[in-house]
């Protein structure tokens, strides 16, 4: 028995889902395309200008979202087709005081709901963290030709530092803690389930 | 049929007559065509196009620095007005700009008595007579040579060249610098546009197409990832990093996506003939600007608006980062540019009238006329019409030339150049 009030919610929370949902297919794509490198072929600075302002946008948008509070779970839910019903979920138009509302047959996904919402912001975090990373690699090697062209992925794989590059600068920074790179590549694997197989290209964990 | 990647063409371009039409493609040669006079049995056709002259122009090149290839493709072709008997063009690739003369050679001279039988020559004290060569006939042979290589001056991918209106300099333009040259000099050009940030991490805006005004040789414009044109005056100052015009459409909040910047992006600019407008392609549509009004187009044509409700499968595949062009009828009343499924649009300006015609074998046969197409964008699909989702995105026509004073057009459909005319009556 669904009030006016809860109908309202749903449509609330549906078109938010909808733009998260789209946001995250968006975001694995630029992703994506972003590390895809073919060997010997200079990438092209128009496109990965385009696919870079377009991840900034998105990270912009989820962070005045308020994403860390109202998103789904990318690893369960989007896997599901129901994933709805599955998660708890207040939008930022709604949650206002109010307890997120009562969803239906909520106990099958209990460990995941357990998870604290900080890790979705971390998520966040390391987006951003990746995005200026990508910007690094890739500016990085098409401006000087000091460095060779490395592959991010396989840098990172191997876990030192691509030989020609000559000073520590900015390209330092592509160098993590142990615990910070694990955490990364765990939310890109997480990243892989969204967009398909063929992502796993040069990660070895 | 297997399209070898090399055969694909990269650039159409009559020159200044219409006389000759050149064809750049992916594996660095470029192919002339010239229009054979009409003929006489049959004057109400005009003549065809036949290949006139076939060169290597560019070679793939390694870059040992980078460790990175470059290719060989043929970007842009530029002819210079013809000013001899010889015909002379530009052809550029990524990153090294040619000039290379075209010349017939129809005629030998002959009745030398330097060289003996066998090809040696003779000591000149057994030479005992004055003998004048005749120049006898011969069959017609073209010759190709480069003349000038305009090299080591772009860092980054050049995406245009365009000859200045003095015919004696001209400007060639990367992704982030436009450099200036004089046909005469390779060793040396002047840089007049840097928007190269000091920090590279701050880039998020690349230079895309760059031309010189058809008039004045001091004014030229560029256009950007962004959607923006500038015009600059060279006079102004030696760099010109600030414009004295700048264009740009004001965005409609309605129509916002995650792709805006995407599909803002300019992938091509052309003055009018006249010298008074420009026009300037963007993924889904055409826009005709009065250079004295900056804040928005006179007029704006839809392409293929259809693709609209596509373009995350369009961001997938790739294809919303492919370049189109378009180009200006002689008398800069109509505009053609082209889509995809080997479709290309022709805008009539005065009527307002538009058409979308299809280059393909099944649908060109001689002398036949090409039938109008149309896609299905609702529900209902109509007889004859196609639907978006049947439509090839791998067909795609992006270079287009229309020839300068006749309705005479040229369209490159994958590899395959097809040349359409009007009857004449």
């Amino acid at each position: 028995m669904l009030g006016r009030g809860v109908k309202r919610k749903w449509s609330c929370l549906e078109e938010a889902e909808v733009v998260s949902e789209a946001r995250q297919l968006v975001l694995g794509l630029c992703l994506e395309k972003l590390q895809r490198y073919q060997a010997g072929v200079e990438l092209s600075l128009r496109r990965s200008v385009l696919l870079i302002n377009t991840l900034r946008q998105i990270q912009e948008e989820m962070r005045s979202d308020g994403v860390g509070s109202c998103d789904v779970h990318p690893d369960s839910c989007l896997l599901r087709d129901d994933f709805r019903e599955d998660v708890t979920v207040t939008c930022p138009g709604c949650s206002e005081g109010e307890s997120p509302p009562e969803l239906p047959s909520q106990e099958a996904n209990g460990s995941d709901q357990q998870k604290p919402p900080a890790a979705v912001s971390d998520a966040v975090n390391a987006m951003g963290y990746l995005g200026d990373l990508a910007l690094d690699d890739i500016f990085e090697d098409i401006d000087t030709s000091m460095y060779e062209t490395s592959d991010l992925p396989s840098a990172w794989a191997s876990g030192s530092l691509p030989q020609s590059h000559s000073t520590a600068g900015s390209l330092q920074s592509c160098l993590m803690d142990l615990n910070e790179l694990d955490h990364i590549m765990e939310i890109l694997v997480v990243e892989t389930h969204l967009v398909g197989p063929g992502l796993q290209n040069g990660f070895s964990l | 049929h297997k399209v070898h990647d090399t055969d694909i063409i990269s650039t159409v371009e009559f020159n200044y007559s219409g006389e000759l039409l050149a064809t750049g493609d992916k594996g660095g040669r470029v192919v002339i065509f010239q229009h054979e006079q009409e003929s006489k049995n049959r004057p109400h056709l005009r003549g065809e196009y036949n290949v006139y002259s076939t060169f290597q122009s560019h070679e793939p090149e390694f870059d040992y620095l980078k460790s990175l290839e470059i290719e060989e493709k043929i970007n842009k072709i530029r002819w210079l007005p013809q000013q001899n008997a010889a015909h002379f063009l530009l052809s550029t690739n990524d990153k090294t700009i040619k000039l290379w003369k075209i010349s017939e050679r129809d005629k030998r001279a002959e009745g030398y008595n330097l060289k003996d039988e066998d090809g040696r020559l003779r000591d000149p004290f057994r030479i005992t007579s004055l003998r004048v060569p005749v120049l006898m006939p011969m069959d017609l042979m073209v010759e190709a040579s480069p003349r000038r290589i305009f090299a080591n001056a772009h860092t980054y991918h050049i995406n245009s060249i365009s000859v200045n209106s003095d015919h004696e300099t001209y400007l060639s333009a990367d992704d982030l610098r436009i450099n200036l040259w004089h046909l005469e000099i390779t060793d040396r050009s002047f840089n007049i546009v840097d928007i190269k940030p000091a920090n590279m991490e701050e880039l998020t805006e690349v230079i895309t197409a760059a031309e010189c005004h058809p008039h004045q040789c001091n004014v030229f414009v560029y256009s950007s990832s962004k959607g923006t044109i500038r015009l600059c005056d060279m006079r102004a100052a030696a760099l010109c990093d600030r414009h004295s015009k700048f264009f740009e459409e004001p965005e409609d909040p309605s129509s916002r996506s995650f792709f805006s910047e995407i599909i803002s992006s300019i992938s091509d600019v052309k003055f009018s003939h006249s010298g008074r407008y420009m026009m300037t392609r963007d993924y889904l549509s055409v826009k005709v600007w009065d250079l004295n009004m900056e804040n928005r187009p006179v007029e704006t044509y839809q392409v293929h608006e259809y693709l609209r409700s596509k373009l995350c499968s369009l961001y997938e595949n790739d294809c919303i980062f492919d370049k189109f062009e378009c180009c200006w009828n002689g008398s800069d009343s109509a505009i053609m540019t082209g889509s995809y499924n080997n479709f290309f649009r022709m805008f009539d300006r005065n009527t307002r009238r538009d058409i979308t015609l299809e280059a393909s074998r099944e649908s060109s046969k001689p002398r036949a006329t090409l039938k109008p197409r149309k896609v299905s964008t609702g529900g209902k699909r109509k007889k004859d019409e196609i639907s978006v989702d049947s439509l090839d995105f791998n067909k795609k026509i992006l270079h287009t030339a229309w020839h300068p004073k006749d309705n005479v057009i040229a369209v490159a459909a994958t590899n395959n150049l097809y040349i359409f005319q009007d009857k004449i009556n």
